[in-house]
Formats: C-alpha cells, structure tokens, sequence
C-alpha cells in the first residue's frame, strides 16, 4: 500500500533555481528506504519539501490519499511524519529532558508526554542518566540518540533521518543503526538520506539514487548496491566523497 | 563622608539606576535573540510609553508606576502591528541582518518625527511624591523612585524568565532562540513566536518607557541617546542572553555612576558609548553570548 | 592561485566589455553636462533670483558627493555606515578651526579636511571593520553619538554653542559662485573615484566582500585591506565638503553635523538611487533634493521632514530594495546614459 507519494516535484530556496527538479517517488507502509546520491543532488531538499519546511513549486506531496504539499509542519507532524535533520539539531541550552519535552511540543496531553519520554529512556537509557544535563554536553552520539528519541514522542508512521552517521565514529555509527533497526522492527516507515551509501543500503530495504534534482535509479537496496552501472557511477564517486570528507 | 560610605552610596544609585536599564535592555535582547533583529527603534517606542504616561500623570493624575498596566498591553499592541506591517513578509535572505537594521532605523525616525510634531522638542517628566523623596540610612541615602523602579523591573524581568521556562509559548521562544530549524522540526510555528517574541520585547519597553518618566527628563530625540547605551548593555552581556542583559545593565549602571561623580555627570554617557567600541573590539559576543556577525 | 588568476580573467572581461561599452552617446551627454554645469553660474547676470537656483544647485553637488562616498563602502563593499556625517563633521570643524585661529581660507584646507578625514576613516575602520553585519552599523552608530558628546563639551570649537565663521568677502551677488564651483568640484571628483574603484581590480575585490566575504578571501582578496581603503576612500570627500559646507553656513554646530538623521540622509540617497551602482546615489541625490524642497514646501516643519524620511527609506526597503538604478537595470529597462557599471 502507497503511504507517501511524490509526484513531480520541483523546489528550491528564496529565488533561487529550482534544487529539486521534478522528483517522483513512491513509498511504502512499513518498509524502510535509503536516497543516496552526490552532493547537491537535493536529498536534504526532497526531505525538508516532505516534512513542510520548504514548500513545492510545482507537483505536489501525498500521504495517505492526502494532499499535504501546503500544510505547515507541525500539520504535518500531526499526521505523522517527523523528520531528524543533519547535525542532530537539538537545543543546545535545554537539558535532555526539556529536549525530550519540546519533542511533545504539538501535543496537549502532557501526562501521556511524560509517559513516552520514559519509552525513549528505556530505549536509551543512556539519555535517563544524563536527563538533567545540558544538550550541549553530550558527546555527538548522544546528541543522536537524543534527537532520534526526541522525534519518537511524537510516535510517528514515518521517521526521516537527514545523515544520522555524519561525523560520528564508526562504533557509534554501529549503535545508531541498531536503534534504527529497532524502529524498523516495531513497523515504523523510515527513510535515510546517506552519505556513507554502502552503509545505507546494506541497512535499508529499498534504494533510490539522486542525481541533479531527479531520481535516476530506484529498486531493491541489493539490485542498487550491486548493479554495476550504479556502482561504477555513484556508489564507487560517493565512497571517494566521502573518503576525501 | 568617609570613602567608603561615599562607594557604597555611590554602589546604592548605580544598582537603583540599573534594574531600570536592564529592564529596557531584556526586551531589545529577546527580540534579537529570536528574530536576530537589532531594533534601533525600541528606545523610539520606548518613548510612546514614556508620553502616554505623561499625559495620563497630567491630565488624570495617574501614577507613573500604576500607568504600566496600561503601556504592557498597548506596547505589546504596538508591537504585533509593526512586526505585521514590517517584518512578516521578509525573507531571511543574505542582507538579513542589515535590511533589518536600516528597517527599524526608519521606524525609529518615523516615531521620533511624530512624537515631535505632535508633542514638540520641549522636555518632559512626571514628579510623583516618590521621585524626590529617599530612604535614608545614616549619612546614606536611597532615592525612593529609583529603588521602586528597580524592585518592579527586577520582579518583571522574573516574570519575563518565568514565563520563557513554564509556559508552551515562553518554552517555543526559547526553543526558536536557541535553534530556529529544530524548533521548526518539532511543530514551533516561528512566526507566531516572533509576533509574540517582538510583542513581549515592546511591552518590557513600554514598562520601562513608564517607570523612566520621573528619573530621566525626555524628548523625542533622546531615543538615540538611550539606544546608544541600551546596546552597549546588552552588546556587553551578550546579544540574546537575559541574564547578560542584567549583567550589563549593573555593570554599566554603577561604572557610569561613578563616572559622573568623579568626572561630572555629562561624562556618564561616555562610559557606554566608549564601552560600546571597547567590547565590540574585544569580545564581539559579549559575556554570556554568541557573536552578533551574520553570514 | 587558480582563483585569483579566475579573479583576474573575469576582471580583465569586465573591463573591456565596459570601457567598451562608454558609446558615443554616453561621451557627449557627459561632455555637455559638465559643460552646462559649468556655465551655469553666468546666469546670475540674466536672471532674477539666481542664487537660489545656485543654492539648490551647489546643495545638490554637495549629497551628490556625499552619497558617492558614502557607496564605496556602504553599496561597493556592503558594510552599512550610519556614522558618515562624523567625516562631515572632522572636516567642517578642522578646516573651520584653522580658519579661526590662523585665517587660511576653507578653500584652501578643504583638500587636507579631506586627508584628516580619510586618516580618522582609516583608523575608525582598522577598529570597526573588525565586525560585521549589524555589529558594524551599531559600532558606527555609537561613533556618532560619541562625536557629539565629545563635541558638545568641548570648549575650544565652543561647544553646543558652536563657532562662527567670518563671511566671505566678495559682493553679496556672487557670494553663491565660489561654493558653486567648489562643490561641483567635489561632486566630480567623488564620482570620479566612484567610477574608478568601481572598473578596477580594488573594486571588483570589494564587490566580491559584499557578495561573500569568506568566499572572497578564499580567493586571495585580501579583505582586511580591502574593507579598511574602502572605508577611508568613502571619508575622503565627505571631509572637503564637510569643509566647505561649513564655511558656506559661516557656522558650525554639533547639532547640524552630528544628529543621526544626517547620516540617515546620505544612506537614504544612496538606497534610493541603488546602492552599489556608480549612477544610484547621483539618481538618488538629486530625488532625494527634489523630495525634499517638496516637502518642506508643503509640511513645512522639520518634524514631518524626518517623518518622511523614515517612510520613504521603509518603502524603499521593503520594496526596491535595489533602488531605482537597481530596479531598472534588473528589469533591463535602464536608459544607457545611467548605466556607468
């Protein structure tokens, strides 16, 4: 069953030209996707445009049978999409559990709030022990977890993470896909964007390649990671990418 | 009186003097902490409070001190209007932060030129029974004006950071303040915490524009004179930091005072002018927060 | 280094495509306006209330030089003063001074005003420049009300009194010809250094800080220098005609240089014409005189006046906030003789 459509979408910033240059794209309920893609070919774009911050130009964004390429974003968080951006972004001078709290921000039941920040600290516990420090304390893996936990408040049907492994050290990377993966069993939609494509793919079920504002490929997180063509034209540029990063 | 005496009666003004300070600066330092706008216009509307309460000192009799009731809401008023007329439509485009410069710099002169012409150039101030009494303390004194306007700016400035830490829209200020995108990220409407951000920023304004009218005669053109050392204050504490807008405003309270009694009170100016350029020299980000420079 | 060489490709590019593009046309509508202007002055044996014309005239001259100045930093470089009357002030008050105690005409020190307020530009600059955005326009604002204070206590230039200066002695008929001259000699020699910097390698440097400073020193601009030349340039005139405005009032009062809504004024010229074009402040000099006799025509008072300034800078802002020049050029609707970029 379709839950998320994007049909023919283009976007981009201010006057700026247009990122996204007419990007289809159909995803399924519970499965998980990864976008790869060099840089600038608009994936941070595709999932801003899905989750409202920035709007379409042109074509426009299903979930569920609904047009959502208008709403605002927390209308979208209310429907059950939430998105992660890069660089985890938290507020750096709220504790973890104030963190916790603003990812409760839309709802009005704040006893049920309560209730989820203590699924998240069973699912990090990690995040319970440091609950009263500051978010700028934690160290970049940390900083993941929480940002991750922090959009599980909400317990959304679609989760999108903007490069939860930037930066981070490969053991930690280990333990972030871990809970990903957790995410993944309990049913939740996931789509990734990664820069590390390998690492990815090799996590999610189904992969799309961006390139220059469209889709060029899409298929089986398999087919993608080892369709020669593929791997010869992006997989292998993207490993040097991001060998030279 | 003895030396000591002398620094601590000279401490007692400076302290009494900075609660009013600070109180002017936390609302300039809540809307650049949210909207990253410096308005040069907050002494300007400032000034509408200041002449509001004048005229209802004169006409009716109204108290300075009880004529905040009525400048909180009509600055608050004052302030949703000209964010709407001026800055919901603004996109944050590279010259951001100088667009919105030169934007409130206009407004500033538009509310100077209007106060003018409908009030003149003359210098007002009310005179309640309190601005020319004092608390004395042996060889000591405490003005009584000063001290209340102190008390009250300190008790407003509380309510300010009580409000910022408990309520659904004070915790959507701070979240946009310390991270615009992650607070767009989890549901934080940003234009609505800016409406009220720049709101809240005029009624502190208009509050202080109240208590200031019978400690510091005023003209229409002494906005520029207060805006000088409003952002001194808080370019000193740090733009966006509440706590440093408190800091500041002590610090350069009791430095100023001092420097009108030793050196005579045209020079207290100076002081925060001077500490305007030596700051922003040396630590552009003040003491408690980033650095002011846009991309 | 490929891109400072990319740097220099694109600026030699630049250079002839534009000195290739001063046409005829453009030659002899320039020729004869300066001709024009300076032939006007003979009128005053035809015509009946000539010196006022001469006074609006040499005023325009003298915004038109102040605006020009004023975009080499505020429009080339895009660092917004609102202080630049301080400049106005250096060198009204020095060459004002010297002429008090020591009876050397304005005229004659209006060249070393210049030079005093380019030294201060330069030192004011090395200290200011240091920030950005709007920390620099408060530093420059802080500049201003810091001059008046000082200014104001003062008692050797008298304070918020001010000082006289004796008038000039020639026949009350021609009193207007001298600053006519000297002013429009300024008004030219600023475009002039406008038009310059604006086709030359410094310029294109300064051009490129506005764009993105970052980028621009990563490309081998040395930005520093830069910023702080360019800032010192755009003080330069406005210290001669600082010396020669006050020697035309023959008085000199903190109140009249160093109020905010001068500097206002200047910035005003040059976001309506288009900042950072060579044509915009002169477009917007001669708009902003003609708004202005309009309204203190019909307001007549100075409150309404800086009323309207406000409006007018908001609407401008808010609107085109590349002014007329810019609006014109991105509509491709701009007549060729204002096109000197």
């Amino acid at each position: 069953m379709t839950l998320l459509k994007i049909d023919t979408v283009t976007a981009g910033y201010g006057v700026g030209p247009d990122i996204l240059k007419g990007i289809s794209l159909e995803m399924e309920k519970g499965k998980s996707y990864c976008i790869i893609g060099p840089n600038g070919a608009g994936k941070s774009t595709l999932l801003r445009v899905i989750c409202g911050l920035l709007h379409p130009r042109t074509g426009k964004v299903m979930f569920k049978g609904e047009n959502i390429s208008k709403l605002r974003t927390d209308e979208i968080l209310q429907r059950g999409i939430c998105f992660v951006p890069q660089d985890f972004s938290l507020f750096p001078d709220m504790t973890v559990k104030e963190n916790l709290r603003m990812g409760g921000y839309i709802m009005s039941d704040r006893k049920e709030v309560e209730r989820r920040i203590g699924e998240v600290f069973e699912m990090f516990p990690i995040l319970e022990q440091k609950s009263r420090d500051l978010a700028k304390t934690l160290s970049g893996g940390q900083q993941q977890m929480l940002a991750i936990g922090r959009s599980l408040i909400l317990q959304p049907e679609v989760i999108m993470l903007d490069e939860p492994s930037l930066g981070l050290a490969p053991i930690v990377v280990q333990q972030i896909f871990k809970s990903i993966d957790r995410l993944k069993d309990a049913g939740m939609t996931i789509i990734m964007v990664e820069q590390n494509a390998k690492k990815g793919l090799e996590f999610a079920e189904w992969g799309c390649v961006l390139d220059l504002g469209v889709n060029r490929f899409e298929g089986p997180s398999e087919t993608i990671l080892y369709d020669p063509r593929i791997q010869e034209l992006y997989l292998g540029k993207i490993q040097r990418e991001h060998i030279d990063d | 009186m003895t030396d000591m005496a002398l620094i601590i009666q000279l401490l007692f003004i400076g302290v009494s003097l900075g609660g009013v300070y600070a109180l002017m600066g936390s609302g300039l330092t809540i809307v650049f902490g949210v909207m990253r706008i410096v308005n040069i216009a907050h002494a300007a509307l400032m000034m509408v409070a200041s002449y509001v309460t004048y005229f209802a000192y004169i006409r009716i009799g109204m108290d300075p001190i009880l004529s905040i009731f009525l400048t909180i809401p009509l600055m608050y008023f004052v302030g949703v209007i000209t964010y709407k007329v001026f800055f919901s439509r603004l996109s944050k485009g590279i010259r951001y932060g100088e667009l919105t410069v030169l934007l409130t710099f206009s407004i500033a002169l538009i509310v100077e030129g209007l106060l003018g012409y409908f009030f003149t150039n003359t210098y007002r101030s009310t005179s309640p029974t309190y601005s020319t009494s004092a608390f004395l303390f042996g060889e000591l004194f405490l003005p009584k004006g000063q001290f209340y306007a102190t008390i009250l700016s300190i008790v407003l400035i509380a309510a300010l950071w009580a409000f910022l830490r408990y309520t659904r829209i004070g915790n959507a200020i701070r979240a946009t303040m310390q991270n615009p995108t992650a607070a767009q990220v989890v549901g934080v409407n940003i234009e609505k915490a800016s409406v009220v951000a720049f709101g809240i920023g005029l009624a502190l304004g208009g509050a202080a524009g109240s208590l200031s009218t019978y400690m510091f005669p005023f003209y229409p053109g002494k906005h520029w004179e207060w805006i000088g050392i409003l952002l001194s204050l808080i370019v000193l504490g740090g733009m966006g930091s509440l706590l440093g807008a408190l800091v500041g405003a002590m610090l350069l309270a009791v430095t100023a005072t001092f420097v009108s009694h030793y050196f005579g009170p045209t020079w207290s100016a100076v002081t925060f002018f001077l500490a305007l350029f030596l700051i922003l020299l040396f630590r552009p980000e003040g003491l408690f927060g980033k650095k002011m420079e846009v991309k | 280094m490929t891109a400072h060489n990319a740097v220099n490709v694109t600026l030699q590019h630049e250079q002839d495509a534009i000195l290739g593009r001063v046409t005829p046309g453009k030659k002899w509508f320039l020729v004869s306006l300066l001709l024009v202007s300076f032939l006007t002055p003979v009128l005053i044996f035809f015509v009946n209330g000539m010196n006022y014309y001469l006074h609006m005239l040499l005023t325009t001259f003298m915004y038109i030089a102040l605006a020009s100045s004023w975009n080499m930093i505020g429009g080339f470089t895009g660092y917004t003063s609102l202080g630049h009357n301080v400049f106005l002030a250096i060198g009204g008050y020095f060459s004002g001074l010297i002429f008090a105690e020591l009876g050397i005409s304005p005229f004659i020190t209006a060249p070393l005003a210049g030079l005093i307020a380019g030294a201060l530009g330069l030192a004011f600059g090395l200290i200011s420049l240091r920030t950005r955005g709007p920390a620099f326009i408060i530093s420059t604002i802080a500049m201003v009300l810091l001059l008046k204070l000082t200014f104001d206590r003062w008692d050797l230039i008298g304070g918020t009194g001010g000082m006289s200066l004796p008038f000039l002695k020639v026949p009350s008929m021609y009193t207007k010809v001298p600053f006519y001259y000297g002013m429009l000699l300024l008004a030219i020699g600023a475009v002039y250094l406008s038009y310059r910097i604006r086709h030359s390698k410094f310029g294109l440097g300064l051009r490129a800080i506005s764009q993105d400073e970052v980028k621009a020193e990563v490309a081998g601009i040395p930005t520093n220098r830069y910023k702080i030349l360019a800032f010192a340039a755009s003080a330069l005139f406005v210290g001669s005609v600082g010396a020669r405005y006050g020697y035309y009032l023959t008085y000199l009062r903190p109140n009249i240089f160093l109020t905010v809504i001068v500097g206002a004024q200047l910035v005003l010229m040059s976001v309506l014409g288009g900042k950072g074009t060579v044509s915009g402040p002169i477009v917007g000099a001669v708009l902003f005189i003609g708004i202005n006799e309009f309204f203190v025509a019909s307001l007549g008072s100075s409150e309404l006046n800086i009323v309207a300034t406000g409006v007018l800078l908001a609407i401008v802002l808010l609107f085109f906030p590349a002014g007329i020049v810019g609006s014109l050029k991105e509509a491709d609707r701009l007549p060729s003789i204002f096109d000197w970029d």
